[in-house]
């Protein structure tokens, strides 16, 4: 069973992200069920996908994950993958961004959300264990798409090409493609290599 | 067929639409939506054949709406969320005694936890309040299936038939075998056949009818066993989740038995329990676990063989004890010697969300294998240092909506005079959140108008305010509206209409004029209706333009009788943004009066970046990203330093906003 959860605030394009893996399972022949936990239909919140695949061959019944059972988070932000920490697997790894999006009500409180201070509290979080944290570059990165809204698709490869996904380059190629309209398709795959490329010279 | 993801509530959707379904008629609420949406979007697509669908002004116009096709023999499907049911109970309540022809299946989806309701209400409740059946998936294939099914016991004994998807349900996906184009199945005899004995309702017939209903629900309860297809929604499983033929093939002490999505979880718990157990070389003791699909009527004879030889029962579901009454009566009912353990017993959780987590632990302990079970302990998990402290993200009006202007001009215009700021269902809920702190209460749809009336008759010392958005008006807001010209209640209707039912997800309603079938009709004028209804002092304004807002609530507000303010302007969502506004850094004195006036989430304070007029204080700032250019900061600022933005920056914007892999 692989699980997996990919966090963010709204509009992040986590529930595009969720839809690749599952097409990505589902080519692979393996059983698969996601879910969205979406709140209201206002912008800014924390939005939580998850992602079960039996890639064994097992049954998948319920679609969302128990804590400490996730193999895999993907975090668009730094805070929210703070948030969905108690699920990971003490084997399980984080690829996070790591650009800080200030809650929406940030200047109407009195303790500033620090994004450095964050990814620091993360790393310090995996400092036994410093494989299973990768903290990606996203500015930088998706300067080089010209693309911000390519986010969800660079941490999808990332993960890929770190090998914490039993799927290849390919696989997720295929799956954009089948998932996103025909027109993104090329800036996608962009993306993919805009990753890759990073991930090769890390 | 086609292989697709979908969504729960979209394969709810295909699967009425594979059934044959003719009419489908909803009113939004969280988390039903999605599937009147699919509806439309398959006979837009011209892959749904003969299918009428539509948004109803409320839950009641859609199910009569429906009650009426289905006397004339076409399938109906009926969408609302748990509370919806409530607007709807007239019809229902009587339809399942004048029952119904062609299939008629109401979907009500429940909202454990809550995540999106104002009440934890159980519609399984509803079903046996009404006497109609229920059938409860715990996945969207089952979902997929009980429509389908649902149908067919529509017909088979005319009656209606609800089948209740909980949220985790209705937004959880999984891939499903669709056909490519449906068609709608015609009308059983051709169309409506006259029989005033049976179609008009009379004290006589309803007598004779509620005698039909209890012949016929015992036997729905034995097709529950009997009919392979029924059967199949309640499974029965032993030790190493194998599925089992019949409940003695295990002899046990302890049984589970769960509902809805709870039955999926606890097959999670058992597994994650039994690997836990097997890596400590702890056994556990031999149990059947029955997922009860089919709650109401209940399957007694299914659950006294289930619980032949057990000593305890566990039963896991949300909401209300439905499952573990009826076990419990069943006991009592039949002398048979097991306890059973729930929500009334304190031994689950009594409101709320069930979750793997919380049914491992309560199944560990059931088991006896707390000590067993407490040594097994891996590698720590990941924890993040003590002192990390997370942002909140609560959900806010967004940047630009033109909610905000409305609300801070009604407390522009009433200042110090006391007033009761009665709110409703809408995204301007949120109203009530620092700073704009603009709503004092919130009920059920409609009723801010009605309440608004109750102050008003013991308070005449205050003003009071109803909101009421668009959508929510024609859904329920006019029945109030009427009453308050009727009885003459010195009340202001402050209307926030942003031509659309922006909450969930931007849906047409009968101010916008907009169909699901296609062609648009004329809008009905909210101020023709109030007009209609008396309202003498009938004031618009565009609410953000702060000015004239403020002026026209101030003269509503201080008329006497019923009065109404109609803000216009549309849902930010709906519409392309402007160009962000900008603030002069130069002169920006940082006193901080656009955030904690109006509380744009498009504005944030930089305390590090102090300005010549600022002092130490530190100056606001405009985040591009998310204002929307709607200028209600640039009246707010005392010191006239907020300002539009020049025109070359709009392009900039607009490109930014633009196109990327759409999310
Ligand atoms: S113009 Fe001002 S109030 Fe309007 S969205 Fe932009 S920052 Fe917010
Ligand atoms: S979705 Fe529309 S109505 Fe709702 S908060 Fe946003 S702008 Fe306002």
């Amino acid at each position: 069973m692989l699980n997996i959860l990919i966090t963010g605030v709204g509009g992040q394009g986590t529930v595009l992200a969720a839809k690749v893996l599952a097409q990505a399972a589902q080519e692979r022949g393996w059983q698969v069920r996601t879910a969205e936990t979406i709140g209201m239909a206002q912008r800014g919140g924390s939005v939580v996908s998850h992602v079960r695949m039996g890639n064994d061959g097992e049954e998948v019944y319920a679609p969302l994950l128990a804590h400490a059972s996730a193999d895999l988070i993907i975090a668009f932000e730094p805070a929210e993958a703070a948030r969905v920490l108690p699920y990971l697997a003490p084997a399980g790894s984080l690829v996070t961004a790591r650009t800080a999006i200030q809650p929406v009500t940030a200047a109407l409180s009195t303790d500033p959300y620090e994004g450095a201070r964050m990814v620091a509290q993360l790393a310090e979080a995996f400092a036994d264990r410093p494989d299973q944290l990768t903290i990606i570059d996203d500015e930088r990165l998706l300067a080089a798409v010209g693309n911000r809204k390519a986010l969800n698709i660079v941490l999808l490869a990332s993960a890929v090409a770190r090998g914490y996904l039993p799927l290849s380059v390919d696989d997720l190629r295929r799956a954009v493609a089948a998932c996103v309209k025909p027109r993104f398709v090329e800036l996608n795959d962009h993306a993919i290599d805009v990753a890759l490329a990073a991930e090769r010279s890390a | 067929m086609t292989k697709k993801l979908l969504m729960g509530n979209e394969a709810i959707a295909h699967a009425a639409l594979e059934a044959g379904v003719r009419v489908v008629a909803g009113y939004p609420g969280t988390p039903s939506s999605e599937i009147v949406e699919m509806v439309a979007k398959e006979r837009a697509a011209g892959r749904a054949e003969g299918v009428h669908v539509e948004w109803s002004t409320n839950e009641k116009a859609a199910l009569e709406l429906l009650g009426g096709a289905s006397y004339a023999g076409a399938r109906c499907l009926y969408t609302c969320k748990q509370m919806g049911l409530n607007v709807a109970s007239d019809p229902l309540m009587c339809l399942n005694y004048v029952g119904v022809k062609g299939g008629l299946v109401l979907i009500v989806a429940d909202d454990p936890g809550p995540i999106s309701s104002q009440t934890e209400q159980d519609t399984r409740r509803f079903g046996s309040f009404s006497k109609v059946p229920v059938l409860d998936p715990s996945t969207p294939d089952q979902a997929f299936a009980m429509v389908k099914a649902a149908f067919e016991l529509s017909e088979r004994y005319r009656t209606p038939v609800i089948v209740r998807p909980t949220t985790r349900v209705d937004h959880a996906s999984a891939f499903f075998d669709i056909a490519d184009r449906t068609r709608a199945r015609d009308l059983i005899d051709g169309g409506f056949v006259r029989d005033p004995s049976h179609w008009v309702i009379f004290p006589r017939r309803a007598y004779e009818a509620h005698g039909e209903i209890n012949e016929r629900l015992p036997q729905i309860a034995r097709d529950y066993a009997s009919d392979t297809v029924f059967a199949a929604f309640n499974p029965l499983y032993g030790p190493g989740l194998a599925p089992l033929s019949a409940p003695d093939a295990v002899a046990a002490q302890l049984g589970i038995v769960a509902g809805g999505i709870s039955a999926a979880y606890t097959l999670e718990a058992l597994r994650l329990v039994e690997a836990r157990a097997a890596a400590c070389g702890a056994k556990v003791p031999a149990y059947r676990f029955w997922q009860v699909g089919t709650p109401y009527p209940f399957p007694e004879d299914e659950a006294a063989r289930f619980a032949q030889g057990l000593e305890r029962v566990i039963v896991f579901e949300e909401l209300d004890s439905v499952l573990e009454d009826a076990l419990t009566l069943a006991a009592g009912r039949r002398h048979l010697a097991y306890d059973v353990l729930g929500k009334e017993s304190g031994d689950t959780r009594d409101r709320g969300e069930n979750d793997v987590d919380d049914i491992a632990a309560r199944l560990v302990r059931f088991f006896g294998l707390e000590e067993a079970l407490a040594a097994d302990d891996g590698v720590a998990p990941v924890a993040l240092p003590q002192d990390a402290q997370l942002p909140a993200r609560p959900p806010v009006l967004c940047p630009g909506c033109p909610h905000r202007g409305s609300f801070y001009a009604i407390k522009r215009a009433l200042g110090k005079t006391p007033a009761v700021l009665c709110g409703d269902i809408g995204c301007y809920t949120l109203g009530n959140a620092q700073p704009l702190d603009a709503v004092d209460t919130c009920l059920c749809m409609g009723a801010g108008i009605t309440q608004a009336q109750g102050f008003s008759v013991v308070e005449p010392g205050r003003k009071v305010i109803a909101y009421v958005g668009d959508s929510t008006f024609f859904a329920s807001g006019m029945t109030g509206i009427a009453n308050a010209a009727y009885n003459g209640h010195d009340i202001t209707v402050v209307v926030l209409d942003n031509a659309t039912t922006a909450m969930t997800g931007a849906q047409p309603h009968p101010g916008t004029g907009v169909t699901l079938m296609g062609p648009k009709n004329e809008p009905i004028s909210i101020e023709a209706v109030l007009a209609a209804c008396n309202f003498k002092k009938i004031v618009h304004a565009d609410p953000l333009d702060l000015d004239a807002a403020i002026a026209a609530a101030h003269e509503a507000i201080f008329y006497e009788g019923p009065s109404a303010v109609l803000f216009e302007s549309p849902c930010i969502q709906l519409v392309r943004p402007q160009a962000p506004v900008e603030i002069d850094h130069e002169l920006c004195t940082g006193c901080k009066r656009c955030i904690t006036e109006i509380g744009c989430p498009g504005i944030g304070f930089d305390p590090a970046a102090p300005g010549p007029k600022s002092g130490k204080r530190g100056t606001a700032f405009v985040d591009a990203s998310l204002c929307n250019g709607c200028g209600l900061c640039v009246d707010v600022c005392p010191f006239s330093v907020i300002v539009p933005a020049a025109e070359a920056a709009g392009a900039k914007s607009d490109a930014a906003k633009e196109g990327g892999a759409h999310a």
